[in-house]
């Protein structure tokens, strides 16, 4: 049991309150994930976790033990950096090492488990290599199995992947989640990149501000967003969030409608509107309509379509798909 | 592609040349003098000796006092170097890397030192030294020098270590590695270019310094060479070529630490830590 549960975490640096007061639970093996906008404290909570920061007030338990005072290196965990923070003169093998070689491990338990982390990540014929003689997916590699050779019960990541292009980014991510699977540990991964979080996560916690605004399975926050904000960050393209008249005709103040979740024909709708703009991806079109009624609208259509700039209009909501979020802070949904 | 050599070009060698003239003209005019009799540098100090007179710097050489005075400060500038080095690199490192009650008031109080000259808190020194019972030691120039150095240099590696990715420093505590085993294994090898650079302009400062020893030294067995230069000056006539070859002969350790030192000047030693 490596469950991570955090109990009313307060953090401030100095006059300035970070996280005000945050209660979270991740499950034992489960792949969570922690996104929101820069600032929003992401880093923090999990520096608070990996003990490099002090929490202000509150408990942290690792696995059932209280572990709020602990040193980093007593947790049970193992952080993946940004910058990855490879040791810059020392070769990837002593990189993966180091943490067990002041553990006081054996040398060939040592040589052993490095050993297996190298097989694991394909880092075998790097492992007399320096850091500099590596490029980034390759010192990202080293990086993780600096983690995985001290065989933590909690893997913490930030950002691992942002340094990396985007063809590689793919790839890391496809070998993060079989490592997961592979390794069955507790995984808390920092990112602001809702694609990541969407496709690797088990769990997915929305903050803002220090304040978790959701926590949920990827499709749960993607079908019941529980506030507009949770509504607007996950989904790509945004979800249309619509305030004024045709909110409050529904009695809401503001109607949140999916770009996917709308019908688009030449004659006749719901909202009139002109294409303002349209982008043609091969899979999926989108256009974005000015309309009198509703403002900017992203419309996505599956396929290419054969519509152009200029276009009149008009546009049809999906009654099953509109989210209504009221001013006293409930949501009702068809 | 080979390109026109401008105008331009001219005129930088020319000023490079000018500014290497006027760094040499006295090195080899010392050099070049210790040739030379007393009369004929009075006549021609910066001419090619007429007589290649090799016996002042023989005598010198083959003294026993020179090898003494070269012994002593050479003890007190390694000394030195190594205290300022050890002593300012940790307090840095407990400056650059951890937050305590009053860092900034101390480090600010540290600072003022930079500004204080020595020449005016030479009589205090003085009898604090003898209070000390160092007087007539290595030992009492060498404490002094490295309080005064201290100040300058613990803010050159202040400095050089908060330019240290802070993240190496998180993982580290991450892997279990405590404050004094990272000063060790990061701190230090990652360091070398400034710790090079401070090695030789603390070096060099002690080698040539005068005042210090001047006022702490009396007995001759203990004298560094700046004061041992001054033997060859009678009270009515100095012996001017004797001078010059005895200094000529003790910029050697000196231009020899320099170059040791040199190698290790060199940046990019923490290329491949973070991003890039
Ligand atoms: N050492 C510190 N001292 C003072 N304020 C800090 C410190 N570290 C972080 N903060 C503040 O805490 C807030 C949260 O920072 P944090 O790094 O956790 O954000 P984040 O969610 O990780 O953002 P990003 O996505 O940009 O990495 C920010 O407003 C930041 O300015
Ligand atoms: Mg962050």
């Amino acid at each position: 049991m490596a469950e991570v549960r955090m109990t009313n975490i307060n953090k401030s640096f100095g006059a300035v309150e970070v996280i005000p007061d945050l209660s979270l639970t991740i499950p034992d093996g489960s792949f969570s994930v922690l996104v929101g906008p820069s600032g929003c404290g992401k880093s923090t909570l999990l520096r608070m976790i990996a003990g490099l920061e002090d929490v202000s007030a509150g408990e942290i338990h690792i696995a059932g033990e209280d572990v709020t005072g602990a040193k980093p290196s007593d947790r049970g965990i193992a952080m993946v950096f940004q910058s990855y923070a490879l040791y810059p003169h020392m070769s990837v093998r002593q990189n993966i090492g180091f943490g067990l070689k002041l553990a006081k491990t054996p040398k060939d338990e040592i040589n052993r488990r490095v050993g297996e982390a190298a097989e694991i990540l394909q880092l075998g014929p790097l492992l007399d290599r320096k850091p500099r003689q590596l490029s980034g997916g390759q010192r990202q590699r080293v990086a993780i199995g600096r983690s995985i050779v001290r065989k933590p019960k909690v893997f913490l990541f930030d950002e691992p992947l942002s340094n990396l292009d985007a063809a590689l980014r793919t790839q890391m991510r496809v070998e993060l989640a079989e490592l997961h699977a592979k390794l069955n540990a507790t995984m808390i991964y920092v990112t602001h990149d809702q694609v990541e979080a969407m496709t690797m996560a088990d769990q997915i916690v929305i903050m803002k501000d220090g304040i978790i605004q959701q926590v949920g399975r990827p499709m749960e926050l993607y079908n019941a967003p529980q506030n507009p904000f949770v509504a607007g960050f996950i989904g790509s393209p945004r979800m249309n969030l619509i305030e004024g008249r045709i909110a409050e005709a529904r009695k809401s103040k503001i109607l949140g409608i999916r770009p996917e979740h709308i019908d688009v024909s030449p004659d006749a709708g719901e909202w009139e509107g002109r294409l303002r703009y349209v982008e043609h991806l091969g899979s999926d079109t989108v256009a974005y309509v000015d309309s009198e009624a509703a403002g900017r609208i992203t419309v996505r259509l599956p396929g290419e379509v054969a519509i152009s700039t200029g276009d009149a209009v008009f546009l049809t909501p999906r009654a099953n798909n509109i989210h209504l979020f009221r001013a006293d802070g409930t949501v009702e949904r068809a | 592609m080979s390109r026109m050599f401008t105008w331009a070009d001219a005129a930088r060698i020319i000023v490079l040349l000018a500014v290497s003239f006027l760094i040499l003209m006295p090195i080899a005019a010392a050099v070049l003098g210790g040739f030379k009799t007393n009369g004929e540098l009075r006549v021609s100090p910066f001419g090619l000796p007429e007589v290649w007179h090799l016996q002042f710097y023989g005598e010198i050489l083959g003294g026993r006092r020179f090898w003494v005075y070269l012994g002593n400060s050479f003890f007190i500038s390694i000394m030195t170097v190594g205290l300022t080095l050890v002593l300012g690199s940790m307090c840095a490192f407990a400056f650059a890397q951890t937050r305590f009650f009053g860092s900034r008031f101390l480090f600010g109080y540290l600072l003022l030192g930079l500004m204080f000259p020595v020449a005016a808190a030479i009589m205090p020194l003085f009898l604090t030294v003898r209070d000390l019972g160092l007087l007539d030691t290595a030992w009492g120039v060498i404490l002094p020098q490295v309080a005064f150095g201290l100040a300058f240099s613990i803010m050159f590696f202040r400095t050089f270590f908060k330019e240290m990715p802070s993240e190496l420093f998180d993982a580290a505590r991450v892997d279990g590695c405590s404050y004094i085993r990272f000063y060790f294994t990061f701190t230090l090898p990652l360091s070398t270019p400034i710790l090079a650079t401070i090695a030789v302009f603390v070096f060099v400062q002690s080698w040539n310094n005068y005042l210090l020893p001047l006022i702490m030294l009396n007995d001759r067995e203990g004298y560094t060479w700046t004061l041992g230069a001054m033997d060859f000056r009678g009270e009515y006539a100095a012996e001017w070529n004797r001078t010059l070859a005895f200094v000529s002969a003790t910029l050697a350790p000196a231009v020899v630490f320099f170059l040791a030192a040199q190698k290790y000047i060199v940046s990019g030693l923490t290329g491949g830590a973070v991003k890039g």
